[in-house]
This record gives structure tokens, C-alpha cells and sequence, in this order.
């Protein structure tokens, strides 16, 4: 009897079924993408001639090369800090990976503007004393902002790395007659330097991806996300080359930076050294006051979107002219009782990208680990694969396949929750599988040899075993898709309008106080469960997965 | 209820892991699946549990073929080398488990929960979860999981193996106790030869997918089948010897050095050449090599001494070179020394030949 392809058996038909669902879903999409590129005389020659296409990818590469560069000098001393030293106000630091996660990314820029934009906060402030501070669009803005949301990625997997690197390897390499310094940098560096280099790749690519502070703080400089939307709202999902020929543009470059990652982790595996790391020593004194300092800054920079969003939604406004110092509730009653749409569109799409996204990886993570047949192979190849789809790229993909022919998907709701539940997949996916590795096969032969049939045993021995893994993963979805922006504008309709779409046309028309409002209620509809599942649950929500915020 | 396995082969892939196998477990016995890591054992009762499938061949429980029956249609009990048990529920719930699967509740559910963890000492731990249970405890819990449900069939895979020697000896003593109070037919699987022979009602020693020999440990031990059931069954000395033409067959005579013997012989032995068996505690051990007569007597010297307390483990190079094992029980068995000339003498009765 060949396993592989038992067809009397219901878990072969559900992966079949799977197949064909991300098949249509994730491989389709993109098989459209580059075709298209190539029809109607391509894109390709045109990208090739026209020089702004040029200069566009040129920059987008700039630009993720800058921002790594600055994240890695941001986040790699800052983990170190923190791994090694405790110094007062070091509690505030650990939130760190939570103030990015919660506040989507066209909060910060919108942020961003209020504060240091032509009319912000700080801007005005220091030309009353005939300071004039450089422009915020462009360049500066793009690096700073950027910089200050994806640094944590750096210092997330670097901090990790260092708290694992075991603390004998620097004693011995001081006792064979090297300096404390020599002895860190020559035995700790390659130890850390796989995790570093993986969190600086992955910058590299969501800078490539970024779309929502691009299009925002951009201005004058092109980039390659904001072409590729610009093409697609442009041309619709008629005739689409030219998006597609820039989608198929990014996803070159994700995929080549993908591949990099794999290699370094590959090769890195065997450096990893598992021991028990140094503990925190103080830091006392003018040091420890210093380090507590540049730490502090660091954190209050990153602080600061949050800060002014909360002050933003209760200022009054008339039209774009914030009044700074009068206090209304007026804009918060516009998005709970005036307006009230696009909060509910935000929670009912969001939840139910958040339940159809957990169910799929969690049935198909099942089959992939445990009920291994021919084509279980394929569907953790597939999974994977959304992960070189930036939000746009991917809204380009579901636009041209599904916005007529025989799945009209356009217009209705479900794209939305579609885009949703592509891109988190991976992550699911990656939650969902490495808890079943650590569900022995014997458990499961336990349960059936004591007379329970092998479904009523996934639901009452696996699921429950699953499940601290499924609920961690599950706020991280709903924070993370509700969040979502990229791929959403592009597939969205009139009337169905999410909080992160609602607060892009607000910045379009500056109307800065409404868009903080909105930013407000949508960063306490992603914190609440979070809160719920630490404070309640006690889950650790940080361990698992790997937390992206890109909106 | 008895189990009978007839032609059974399974494979993997393309190779067969077990080829052509057959195997009779007669009602309440205990039986133990004996063999060396990669022989076949796990698949053997993983087969028999119905989580392998059986390429060819039949599985019969009492009169009932169950080889195409689904495993939890089988009606076995289970227990794992790593216990398996839910680490989600409690020890109550973990026990209650396979009560549940047949749709018993309430009271009698509990009662019979109960009596069960009662019956492995474990009443007061029903509330705990699994981690917070010591290993023994752990697989008391398992061992309590598989009989409540009182199942046709216990099958054990190397249940003992993660535990240290000591509480190996307690819960092998438990094991024992309960399926002789139970009388449940149970299939032991175990690479320990020791276990096997102080637990097993009958012994099958497998090796690459076959059953070299079935019998009580005490044929297993004293007249193993083949060379490989004497090596891995306890310690053997192997000597290759030729048979003379002796008139009768079962007592053959052999020759080797300067020592000829009329050994047992358990089966026909071709072309004359044969391996002599020697356990290294059926051999004596004198001060002085006699020569006068006594021509089961070999000369040699002790090379290595291992005082042990109720033994001395000895090993004696003889005249041609050859190193033989021997060990010595009774008063003074620590007396001979390294380097001390010594001879060796083999108890005729005692001496097997096999096959080469
Ligand atoms: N799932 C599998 N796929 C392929 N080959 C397998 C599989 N499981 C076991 N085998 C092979 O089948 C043979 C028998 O394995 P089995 O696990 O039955 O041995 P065992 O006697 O239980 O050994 P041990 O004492 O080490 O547990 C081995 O050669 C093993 O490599
Ligand atoms: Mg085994």
C-alpha cells in the first residue's frame, strides 16, 4: 500500500483541496503577475528605456540600503545594552518590540508630519526662534522615520542571540590572553552576526515592500512601491503591465535577498552556540547615566508617533489647521458615532481573515507535519511564498486575477479578507508547524490505540495541545491585519473602507486631526487583545512567530 | 485472546522491514519481542497496533482478522517509551481518557478512574499534570491509562528504557504484578536481555525482520538456536570446532585443542563444522593444569580479573591463543590472580554445538 497517495484516505482529498486553494490563491496571482508583464509588448522594454523606472529602483535600493545600515547601529548596541547591562529605566526598553508592533506604519508617518512636518509640532516651535529645520519630505524623513520602526527587527533576533551566547566562550577567550574587549569582539561577533545579518535582511526587504510611508514622506523621490501602486490605480486591472512589470521587478529583489537569508542561516546554524549567557551586570555612574540616556532616547523617539497620536485626537481642528492647546472629543464622535464604518469594516474583516487565516494553517501545518503524502511537500513550499509579496505587489496579483473571469472577486468584501489572510499566512503557518514538531506522534498513537478515532484525537488531544500556539498566533494576525494598508488600498471598494485606509485619505486631505482619531482607535483595537492575552493569558506573545507591522 | 501472525511482511518503501512472518501468542501470556536496535521489533507491534500497515500476511485476534481493522477499533492498550501522556489533562483526565472514547460517565467513570490510579499508587496525584510527575510516576500513569480500558491486548514498547536502573526494577515489578492479576495477553518489546528473561512467559528473539526463536527464557537461555540467540541471549564463549563421526547425532563428539567432548546438540549441524557454545559460568577453573586424563581440561593463563562481589568475571588465554570468558560463583571465586596458570574445564552437559 503506498502512503503517498492513499486515496481512501480523507487527509489526502483535504490536501488536494489545499493544493488547489493556495494554488488559485498565491501561485495563480503571481503567475498573472509576470505573464502579464510580458504581454502586450511588456513592460520590460519600457523599464529598460525610461529612465524614471531607472532612478526608481535605484532609490528603492538606496534607500533599504541606508535604512539597514542605520537600523543595524541602532539596534545592535542598543541589544547589547540591554542584554548585558541593567541601568535605571531599562524596563522601558522591553516594550520596545511592542510600540512598533502596535502602531501601524501610516501612523508613524502621519506622526512623523505632525511633529517635524512643514506645519509640525516641533517644526513650528523651533522657527519661532528662526530655526528652520530641514524639509521632511524626502530623504530625511524616509530614513528617519524608517529607521525609528524597523530597528527593532534588528534588535529583536540580536538580543536573543546575545542572551544565548554563552558567557564561557568570552571567559576563555580572556584567559588565553586576550583583552575583555578583543575577547567580545573576536568570539561574540561571529556567533551573533548570523542574527544580525538575518534582522538586517529582513529591513532591507520591508523597505523595498514599504508603501505606506513612502507614499507619504516620499514627495519628490521616487520609489519603486509608490510606482508600482501608482501604475495599478492608473491602469486598473484591464490592461496591466507596467504594475506588473514592477511587481515583478520587487519580487526579483525580495527573492534574491531571500535567498541570501537562507544561505547565512544555513551556514550559521553551525555556529550557533547554545549556553547559558552572561547575567545583566549595573552600570553605575557617569556610564550608566549615559547608556540609560542614548537607550532612553532611542526609545522616546520611538515613543514619540504614539505621543502625538494621543494628542492629535483630541485636538480641534478647523479643516486641515491643528489648534494646538484646545481639547475636543468632537474627533473621536466622529469615528465611534458619525462615522462609524470603516471601525466596523476593520473588525469584521480583519476578524474573519483572522479565523479563516488561523483554521488554514492549522490544518494544513497538520497535514504538512503529520499526515505526510505527496503533495503535503508542495503546500509548505507554497506557504512560504507570500513572504517574497509585498502588500501592493500582492494587491496587484489579486486585482488582475480576480477582477473579472470566472472568479469576479472585485467589489466585494472578500478580496479584503483574501489580501489579509495571504499575507500573514507564512506566519501562521510557521506558529502553527513548530508546535506540532513538539507534539510527539506518540501522543496522538496513544489516544487512538485507547479507542479514539483519529479526527476525534486531532480535536481533543492535538488542538488542545496546539492551542496556547493557535490563541498567540491568532492576536498576532488580528493586530497585524488590521493594521494592513498596502494591499487593501489597492482591492478595496467604495464603502469598504478599513481604519488604515480611512486614515491614508485623511493625511491625503491633512486632515491630521480626524487621522489621529482614527489612529488612535485603531492602535487600541490592535493593543486590546494583545493586553487581553498577556496580562489574562499570560501568553508570551514575543517567543512565537515573528511579529511584522508593515502596514 | 490470543494473537496469531501468519506470512506477515511489512516494508517502508521498497525494502522489507519484516519478511514472511509468523508468530502464535497464546491467551494471557506475556511475551517479549527480544532483538538488536534496527531489527524490527517497533514496527512488529506497531503492526500488530495497527498504526503500520501489513504489506502481506494475516493478524488474528482470537478468530477475528483484524489486519485491515483501523487501530482504534483494535481494542489494545498502549504503552510508550516516552508515556505519551497529554500533557494538557490531568492525571485523572489522562486515565479517563480511553473510558470516555466508550462513552462511560459520571460515577462509574470515576470509579473506576480511580481504582486504577489506586492500583499504581497514585490516588493523590489525580489532579497533577504530567510535568509535574517524576518518571516512574509518569509511566505508572501510562502503564494505569492502557489497562483501565481493560483492552484485548497490552502492547509495550521499551516501557522501562527512560527510567534510571532502580525504578526500572519497581516498575517492572508492577508491570509483572498487573498483567498477572489482569491476565491480559501483552506484547513487550525490549532490547534488554535481562528484562526479558525475569518478565516473559515466552521469549522471540528477533534479528533483521525474523523471529530467530521462540521459547520460555529458560530454552532461550540454555539451548539457544543459533549462534546470533546465544550471543545476544547473555555471554558466550564461541569456539569453531569439527564433529567427529560420532554414532549419535544429538551427542556428537568434538574436538579442539587437545580436548575432546561429547556435547549436546540441538539440531544437525552440516558438513561436520560447527561453533561450540560455552557460558562463561558453566566453566571450572583449577590452580594446576591437569593432564592426567582429564581431557575437558585446558591449559591457559588469566589475563584480566574483574571482582564483581557475588562473582568473579576472569578472562583466560588458552595455549592456541584464544581468549575465553569465565566466571566463577561459590567460595574463593575471587582467588586466582592475573598471570596466574590456570585450567580451564568444561562440563560436557553443559556444552552446545550450533551451526556455524
Ligand atoms: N518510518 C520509517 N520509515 C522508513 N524506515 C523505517 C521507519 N521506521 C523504521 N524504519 C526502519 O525499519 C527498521 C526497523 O525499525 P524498528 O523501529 O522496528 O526497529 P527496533 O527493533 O524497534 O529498533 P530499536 O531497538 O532501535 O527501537 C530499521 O531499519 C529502521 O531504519
Ligand atoms: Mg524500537
Amino acid at each position: 500500500m503506498n502512503r503517498m497517495i492513499d486515496v481512501r484516505s480523507v487527509w489526502f482529498w483535504l490536501s488536494v483541496a489545499a493544493l488547489v486553494i493556495m494554488f488559485v490563491f498565491i501561485v495563480y496571482p503571481i503567475i498573472n503577475i509576470v505573464t502579464s508583464s510580458f504581454s502586450n509588448g511588456g513592460g520590460w522594454s519600457q523599464i529598460l528605456s525610461e529612465q524614471r523606472y531607472g532612478e526608481a529602483i535605484a532609490n528603492s535600493l538606496m534607500l533599504a540600503a541606508i535604512v539597514t545600515v542605520a537600523c543595524t547601529l541602532v539596534g545592535v548596541p542598543l541589544a547589547y545594552v540591554t542584554a548585558r547591562f541593567r541601568f535605571p529605566g531599562k524596563s522601558l526598553i522591553v516594550f520596545l518590540p511592542l510600540i512598533t508592533l502596535v502602531i501601524p506604519e501610516v501612523i508613524a508617518a502621519q506622526t512623523w508630519l505632525m511633529m517635524l512636518g512643514n506645519n509640525g509640532l516641533i517644526t513650528r516651535f523651533f522657527r519661532e526662534y528662526g530655526i528652520i529645520l530641514p524639509s521632511f519630505y524626502g530623504w530625511f524623513g524616509l530614513v528617519t522615520s524608517m529607521t525609528f520602526i524597523y530597528y527593532t527587527y534588528v534588535y529583536i533576533g540580536t538580543v536573543a542571540a546575545i542572551s544565548g551566547f554563552d558567557a564561557h566562550l568570552e571567559e576563555a577567550a580572556q584567559s588565553l590572553g586576550s583583552s575583555p574587549a578583543r575577547a567580545r569582539l573576536k568570539v561574540m561577533v561571529p556567533v551573533i552576526a548570523p542574527a544580525i545579518l538575518s534582522g538586517a535582511l529582513l529591513v532591507f526587504t520591508m523597505v523595498i515592500g514599504n508603501f505606506a510611508i513612502s507614499i507619504i514622506l516620499g514627495h519628490q523621490v521616487q520609489l519603486l512601491s509608490v510606482m508600482t501602486y501608482r501604475a495599478a490605480v492608473s491602469e486598473g486591472g484591464v490592461n496591466p503591465v507596467m504594475q506588473s512589470t514592477l511587481a515583478s521587478v520587487s519580487i526579483l529583489i525580495v527573492m534574491v535577498v531571500l535567498f541570501i537569508n537562507r544561505w547565512i542561516v544555513a551556514r550559521g546554524r553551525y555556529e550557533v552556540v547554545q549556553g547559558r549567557g552572561a547575567p545583566p551586570s549595573a552600570l553605575r555612574g557617569l556610564e550608566g547615566v549615559l547608556i540609560a540616556l542614548a537607550a532612553g532616547t532611542v526609545v522616546l523617539i520611538s515613543m514619540l508617533p504614539m505621543i502625538s497620536v494621543i494628542l492629535g485626537a483630541f485636538t480641534r481642528a478647523r479643516g486641515p489647521v491643528m489648534q494646538w492647546g484646545t481639547w475636543t472629543l468632537e474627533n473621536m464622535e466622529r469615528v465611534f458615532v458619525t462615522a462609524p464604518q470603516p471601525l466596523v469594516n476593520s473588525l469584521v474583516y480583519a476578524g474573519l481573515a483572522t479565523c479563516i487565516g488561523i483554521s488554514f494553517s492549522t490544518v494544513v501545518s497538520y497535514m504538512i507535519v503529520k499526515k505526510r503524502n505527496l503533495i503535503t511537500p508542495l503546500l509548505d513550499y507554497i506557504s512560504v511564498v507570500p513572504l517574497a509579496l509585498s502588500g501592493t505587489v500582492l494587491g496587484i496579483g489579486l486585482i488582475i486575477s480576480f477582477h473579472t473571469g470566472w472568479l469576479p472577486l472585485t467589489g466585494t468584501a472578500s478580496i479584503i479578507v483574501l489580501a489579509y489572510v495571504v499575507r500573514r499566512l507564512p506566519f501562521g503557518m510557521r506558529n502553527a508547524s513548530s508546535t506540532l514538531y513538539n507534539v510527539p506522534n506518540s501522543i496522538e498513537e496513544a489516544s487512538i490505540s485507547l479507542g479514539s478515532p483519529p479526527f476525534r484525537t486531532f480535536v481533543r488531544v492535538v488542538l488542545p495541545m496546539m492551542a496556547p500556539a493557535i490563541a498567540a498566533a491568532a492576536v498576532l494576525t488580528w493586530t497585524t491585519s488590521v493594521a494592513e494598508l498596502s494591499a487593501s488600498i489597492l482591492v478595496y471598494s467604495g464603502g469598504r473602507e478599513t481604519l488604515p485606509i480611512q486614515i491614508f485619505r485623511l493625511l491625503d486631505s491633512a486632515l491630521m486631526a480626524y487621522a489621529s482619531a482614527c489612529g488612535l482607535t485603531l492602535i487600541g483595537v490592535i493593543l486590546l487583545p494583545i493586553m487581553i492575552a498577556i496580562k489574562v493569558f499570560r501568553m508570551d506573545l514575543f517567543g512565537v512567530g515573528k511579529p511584522r507591522s508593515e502596514s | 485472546m490470543s494473537i496469531s501472525i501468519s506470512g506477515l511482511a511489512v516494508s517502508y518503501g521498497q525494502a522489507d522491514v519484516i519478511a514472511d512472518l509468523d508468530l502464535r501468542i497464546d491467551e494471557g501470556n506475556f511475551f517479549t519481542l527480544l532483538g538488536p536496535s534496527g531489527c524490527g521489533k517497533t514496527t512488529l507491534l506497531r503492526t500488530i497496533a495497527g498504526f503500520v500497515p501489513a504489506a502481506r500476511g494475516r493478524i488474528l485476534f482470537g478468530d477475528v482478522d483484524v489486519t485491515r481493522l483501523p487501530a482504534h477499533k483494535r481494542d489494545i492498550g498502549m504503552v510508550f517509551q516516552d508515556y505519551a501522556l497529554f500533557p494538557d489533562k490531568t492525571v485523572f483526565e489522562n486515565v479517563a481518557y480511553g473510558l470516555r472514547a466508550r462513552g462511560e460517565r459520571g460515577a462509574v467513570l470515576e470509579g473506576r478512574v480511580m481504582k486504577a490510579l489506586e492500583r499504581v499508587d497514585l490516588g493523590p496525584f489525580r489532579s497533577r499534570k504530567p510535568a509535574a510527575l517524576s518518571g516512574g510516576q509518569r509511566q505508572r500513569v501510562a502503564l494505569a491509562r492502557a489497562l483501565v480500558i481493560e483492552p484485548q491486548v497490552l502492547l509495550m514498547d521499551e516501557p522501562l528504557s527512560n527510567l534510571d536502573a532502580r525504578l526500572r526494577l519497581q516498575v517492572r515489578e508492577t508491570i509483572m504484578e498487573l498483567q498477572r492479576e489482569a491476565r491480559i495477553t501483552t506484547v513487550f518489546v525490549t532490547h534488554d536481555q535481562e528484562e526479558s528473561l525475569s518478565m516473559s512467559d515466552r521469549i522471540g528473539v528477533m534479528n533483521k525482520g525474523r523471529i530467530e526463536q521462540i521459547g520460555s527464557p529458560k530454552e532461550i537461555y540454555a539451548t539457544p538456536a543459533t549462534t546470533f540467540v546465544a550471543d545476544f541471549v547473555g555471554a558466550a564463549n564461541r569456539i569453531p570446532v569439527t564433529l567427529g563421526q560420532g554414532a549419535d547425532a544429538t551427542r556428537p563428539t568434538v574436538r579442539f585443542g587437545d580436548v575432546v567432548l561429547r556435547a549436546r546438540c540441538a539440531g544437525p549441524v552440516p558438513n561436520g563444522e560447527g561453533v561450540l557454545v560455552l557460558r562463561p559460568e558453566d566453566l571450572g577453573m583449577d590452580d594446576s593444569p591437569t593432564t592426567d586424563g582429564a581431557a575437558s581440561s585446558l591449559p591457559g593463563s588469566v589475563i584480566l580479573r574483574q571482582y564483581l562481589g557475588a562473582r568473579t568475571a576472569y578472562k583466560v588465554r588458552l595455549g592456541d591463543g584464544s581468549v575465553l570468558a569465565v566466571d566463577l560463583h561459590g567460595e574463593d571465586h575471587d582467588r586466582f590472580s592475573a598471570g596466574q596458570h590456570v585450567s580451564v574445564s568444561v562440563n560436557p552437559e553443559k556444552a552446545l554445538v550450533l551451526a556455524r
